[in-house]
């Protein structure tokens, strides 16, 4: 009984000195990420019953043994690892979205100096090129330099934006492989973890340090894909992501690095799989829900692939439209214009970084139409002395040198532009479209068959000029190239001849024009240096609605009528459709009765089909043409909107799920973290503790003395 | 609440940064006056923003363009304005010319007078402006494009077409920016009318020489027939005098079935009387002597009167040295007389004075052509005005848009500016304080 005291006193100074011991581990684990508080849980040691000396003992009450140390526990609420981790994976999901996005921001470099202003300045030059086209004029050969230099800039800027988004896909693409090696470190560790905690376990100790580990490592997977994690009996976890496990107990099962492979349209695309995938080149792609890897995936093939797209497309149809104008005219020296913006790798089509300039001389810029005003083949269509009035009937009148006849009154003109013939039925009697003058001219410019009439009042002569931009979707679809500048006119009733005041039935005799049938205009009917009708086109391609992406094919079978169908590209054109996505608005069997807008339901990249609903039926060789739906210029101010609301969605994204991820990791810490000033109040706490017992083992000690003093 | 260290330094940092991103994007917007600097800043109104950059680059070319034009179209007003003093001096010279008093010598001084406007006229017609002939329609034109032919001058050649310069879009229209040298000089006129040339040339000669010239009053066809003269490549063949329908008078022949003319004239003071006399089948002018034309040119050694049919004006000119006259005479063995000065629409006497009187009209007629033409360039320098000021508009308009759009409210930024310098510095001091604060500190 001598000693029991002390016995008791010194199991307090062990106990406590193991507090103190877990106090300062708990101050050194401060900063320490993922350190939970440990907490030394003290309780009574048992009091000695039933020990020899003791059986009999009957007093007061039991007698305590001291204190023991019970278990060092971490505090830990696991209820909110799985809100912090969804919380985290969503801030680090838009934290690399608005940084790839604010980086493909700053390459578009809109609003200031970006494609738009380089766009703005081809059109300008354009418009200085209207004011001033001759060569012979002050000015006039700095303009078209200045057409060149414009087209120069415009396709520089294309390049260097469309480059730039070539080049983030690449970055995202190694940034993504090395967030999977990151990944598949973590779940190696994990599952490390997970077998040192059944271990630890299994003998009945409390892991709590790799518990913490293990807390850190889904913590920062979680960083990295959305993951979900449940603890097993065991001590083990299960995480999976989108319902396939990473680890399973020991077992990890490893992401496979990104491959472009294709998505279900056969669009290619950025895929992760897991290592193992039967076709690792186009692996079934892991839900990855949220975290780094699913921004970085959506980041390729949900921004950026689409930017390029578009980008490729707006490329592609200004080249196509601006090309239509220039190889529709003549050049200073009378020859055939050229493309302005062609593709740089020969045989490829126009992108933002396939685009070349494809006029270095000024001279070659066109600026003439072929025209019938110009040459000789057209007369006066007046009598002599006579002054038509262009509203009166055709028919019977006697101020035309060749009056309509009495019948027939119809016939058909055959106006053969860019090698494609198209007819124009005529009807000059009473309720024809061709009763006066003036509807001849209206009704045969509204049937958009690339050449516009126009009467001159002065010369009393019809005047039929190339116009390039007055064409039909279906002329463009039947286009077996590009444009050309000359055209002919071709009457199906002949000149009736004979002296002034012989009635005619050929409409060009009666407008004075019978000379022109089946003539080809070109060059020699070119207006001249001075004229800039060239100019006035390509500025009138900036203002009207074109389709986009660029594409004027036929089909090469029948659509039957109401119902989905699968359309294949004509036989010499298998990549006619490439650019086409599902969502694009298409007209088909355009000119027709049954024209009609379908959109575009599906394609298929391996077969170059497309899918849709037609409601109409339209022949084989029907026109298929993307519906004329925007200007130029909204079409790119729509990419960069969408840019921008992108990028504006990750920043807001980015700011809104960090402040929940602080807030819930706050309320976390609030539970589970080390609080230095309350780890000193426990320092405090076992060092007054341990002095108390300390000093009591002292005063037992001298109690002791003082019996072990009696024996002299 | 409980609250781990850890997150008391990493909610100051977090603050601190959140205060610091908002500070230097309020400077950004102040160093650049502007508060869309990335689409991002504002993604529904940046496809508008983009518009309107391109709408102010391309306007503000559309104005230069109106501006050029417009100084373009003065420079054709100012030189149509001496076209018309030009004509107007010559009908000044021309009534001068019609006095009976002026000896011989004085006319020929009025005809060379005549010969200078004549070159004026050519001048007026190569007017450049920046280096492009205004009158040139579309051509391409090295050289300028009226040519004097002959000399003395007889005729001018043109080199450039007749189709309106630089046509200006402006929202989808088109405004023709010039005039063309037919409506401007009335060259190769639709009705056969002399060109400002021509008439100043014929005036000029008519001086000169005392031309006496008879044409027909007016066109000699029926209405929607035409009267043709030598046949050339695919035209008609020649009309002959005995077609019927053709004619707005249709000629009667006398009692022997032919057609007569005599012709009273005279060279070099002998007088001298010629009937030509021709068949219903003989052509009006084939080119040939055997035509009524040839027929009477066959004669002017002793008639001193040419004859010329203008098929575009569908009239018959006869010009002589001196006065001379036209009558219908029964042909040999006929008892009546035809009526072919009727059909030719001439008149039975022509002199120089008479003849003076015609060409005064030719000039009016001209000199209304230009003042025509300088209207109609006047209304063009107008709308051009109006469409140039119009232009202004949008370009105010879409800068005050465009301003809206991308532009910083400065004072509502640098309040913010202000309020954001004072967060961040309490965002300093507070961190500052709170490091400071340990229950270490007061350990013994």
């Amino acid at each position: 009984m001598s000693f029991f005291g002390m016995n008791v006193a010194g199991s307090a100074l062990a106990a406590f000195q193991q507090a103190a011991n877990t106090t300062a581990d708990d101050i050194a684990n401060v900063n320490t990420p993922g350190a939970s508080r440990q907490v030394v849980n003290l309780s009574e040691a048992a009091p000695i019953v039933g020990s020899p000396g003791y059986a009999a003992w009957s007093g007061p009450g039991t007698k305590g043994d001291g204190v023991v140390v019970d278990s060092i526990t971490r505090i830990h609420q696991n209820s909110y690892d799985g809100l912090f981790r969804g919380a985290s994976a969503g801030q680090s999901y838009f934290d690399v979205e608005q940084q790839q996005l604010q980086g493909v921001q700053a390459a578009f470099a809109e609003p200031s100096a970006g494609v738009n202003a380089a766009f703005s300045g081809l059109q300008k030059a354009f418009t200085q090129l209207a004011s001033t086209p001759s060569n012979d004029q002050a000015g006039g050969q700095a303009a078209r330099a200045g057409v060149i230099n414009a087209a120069q800039t415009f396709v520089n800027v294309l390049n260097s934006v469309g480059s730039a988004i070539a080049t983030a896909k690449a970055t995202v693409s190694q940034n993504a492989a090395g967030v999977v090696t990151q990944a598949n470190t973590l779940i190696d560790k994990i599952a490390t973890l997970n077998g040192q905690i059944r271990a630890s376990r299994a003998i009945g100790d409390n892991p709590n340090t790799y518990l913490d580990q293990r807390d850190l490592a889904i913590d920062q997977l979680s960083k990295l894909l959305a993951t979900q994690t449940s603890v097993q009996p065991n001590g083990s976890t299960l995480v999976t992501v989108g319902g396939r496990a990473l680890v399973n107990d020991t077992q990890a099962y490893h992401l496979a690095a990104p491959v472009v492979g294709t998505d279900s349209a056969g669009n290619p695309a950025l895929v992760i799989g897991v290592q193992g995938d039967p076709n690792p080149a186009n692996p079934v792609p892991v839900p990855l829900g949220s975290g780094q890897l699913a921004a970085y995936v959506d980041v390729y093939n949900g921004k950026l692939t689409p930017y390029g797209q578009q980008l490729d497309n707006f490329a592609n149809a200004t080249a196509d439209e601006i090309n239509r104008i220039t190889t529709a005219g003549y050049d200073q020296n009378g020859n055939a214009g050229v493309t302005l913006l062609g593709s740089a790798v020969a045989g490829q089509p126009v992108s933002a970084t396939n685009i070349s300039v494809g006029i270095s001389n000024p001279a070659q810029i066109p600026v003439g139409l072929a025209s019938t005003a110009a040459g000789t083949l057209t007369v006066g269509m007046n009598a002599a002395n006579l002054t038509v009035s262009t509203s009166s009937a055709i028919q019977g009148n006697a101020s035309l040198a060749h009056p309509g006849a009495a019948g027939p009154t119809t016939g058909a003109l055959t106006v053969t532009v860019d090698n494609v013939a198209q007819t124009f039925n005529y009807d000059f009697g009473p309720a024809g479209n061709a009763a006066s003058v003036d509807s001849f001219v209206s009704s045969f410019n509204a049937a958009q068959l690339g050449v516009t009439a126009s009467f001159d009042h002065v010369s009393q002569k019809i005047v039929f000029t190339r116009d390039p931009n007055n064409i039909s979707l279906a002329h463009r679809a039947a286009q077996p190239g590009g444009a050309t500048p000359d055209f002919t006119i071709a009457d199906s009733n002949g000149a009736a001849g004979g002296s002034q005041g012989t009635p005619s039935s050929s409409i060009l005799e009666i407008l004075g024009a019978a000379a022109l049938t089946g003539v080809p205009q070109n060059a020699s009917n070119a207006f001249g240096a001075g004229d800039n009708s060239n100019a006035n086109a390509a500025i009138k391609v900036f203002s009207k609605s074109v389709g986009v992406p660029a594409l004027q094919t036929t089909t090469p079978t029948a659509i039957g009528g109401a119902g989905a169908v699968t359309v294949a590209p004509p036989a010499g054109n298998p990549a006619a459709f490439a650019r086409i996505g599902v969502g694009q608005v298409l007209t088909i069997g355009a000119g027709t009765a049954n024209q009609e807008n379908v959109v575009v339901t599906a394609v298929n990249r391996t077969t170059g089909t497309i899918s849709f609903s037609a409601t109409l039926a339209h022949p084989a060789n029907s026109a298929i043409a993307s519906a004329p739906a925007q200007t130029l210029g909204t079409y790119y101010g729509g990419l960069v909107g969408q840019l921008g609301l992108d990028t504006q969605t990750a920043i807001t994204g980015n700011t809104a799920q960090g402040k929940l991820a602080t807030n819930i990791d706050q309320v976390r810490q609030g539970i589970d973290g080390i609080n230095l000033d309350e780890e000193t109040q426990n320092l405090v706490k076992y060092q007054n503790s341990y002095q108390a017992a300390a000093r009591t083992l002292n005063v037992l000690d001298s109690l002791l003395q003082t019996t072990l003093g009696l024996i002299r | 609440m409980r609250i781990a260290t850890s997150m008391i330094y990493a909610q100051q940092t977090s603050a601190i940064d959140d205060q610091q991103a908002l500070y230097a994007q309020i400077g950004q917007q102040l160093s650049t006056g502007k508060q869309l600097n990335d689409p991002s800043d504002d993604p529904t109104r940046i496809g508008q923003d983009l518009q309107l950059h391109t709408a102010l680059d391309t306007t503000a070319q559309q104005a230069n363009n109106v501006q050029s034009a417009v100084s373009e179209l003065t420079t054709t007003d100012s030189a149509l304005s001496s076209l018309t003093s030009v004509l107007q001096s010559a009908r000044q010279l021309a009534v001068q010319g019609a006095s009976q008093g002026l000896t011989d010598d004085q006319r020929s001084a009025l005809a060379n007078q005549l010969d200078e406007l004549v070159r004026q006229s050519i001048a007026i017609g190569n007017t450049q402006y920046g280096g492009k002939y205004v009158f040139a329609g579309t051509a391409s034109t090295p050289t300028a494009p009226v040519q004097q032919q002959g000399s003395p001058i007889t005729g001018v050649s043109f080199s450039g077409n007749e189709q309106v310069q630089g046509q200006l879009i402006y929202n989808n229209q088109q405004f023709a920016l010039s005039t063309t040298f037919q409506a401007a000089f009335n060259y190769a006129s639709a009705d056969g009318s002399p060109d400002v040339f021509q008439t100043l040339i014929s005036l000029r000669d008519t001086l000169a020489n005392k031309l006496a010239v008879d044409r027909s009053a007016q066109p000699i066809n029926a209405g929607g027939k035409l009267v043709y003269g030598p046949a050339a490549g695919a035209a008609p063949p020649p009309t002959t005098l005995g077609a019927a329908g053709v004619f707005a008078t249709p000629a009667v022949a006398d009692s022997s079935g032919n057609y007569s003319l005599q012709i009273h004239g005279s060279v070099g003071g002998v007088s001298s009387v010629q009937t030509i006399t021709v068949t219903p089948g003989t052509a009006l002018d084939d080119g040939t002597a055997a035509g009524l034309v040839g027929q009477i040119n066959a004669v002017s050694g002793s008639t001193g009167v040419t004859a010329q049919f203008d098929p575009k004006a569908q009239r018959l000119v006869l010009k002589g040295t001196g006065s001379f006259y036209v009558s219908d005479v029964p042909s040999p063995g006929a008892t009546n007389a035809g009526n072919l000065t009727s059909v030719l629409g001439l008149a039975p006497q022509a002199d120089f004075v008479q003849n003076l009187s015609t060409q005064i009209g030719d000039v009016d007629h001209v000199l209304n052509t230009a003042l025509n033409a300088r209207s109609t360039i006047g209304a063009r320098i107008q709308t051009l005005g109006a469409i140039g000021d119009q232009i202004q508009t949008t370009l105010t308009d879409n800068k005050k848009m465009e301003s809206g759009i991308e532009d910083v409210d400065v004072a509502a930024a640098v309040s913010k500016f202000s309020q954001t310098q004072t967060a961040l510095q309490a965002a300093y001091s507070t961190t500052n304080r709170l490091e400071s604060k340990t229950l270490f500190d007061y350990l013994s």
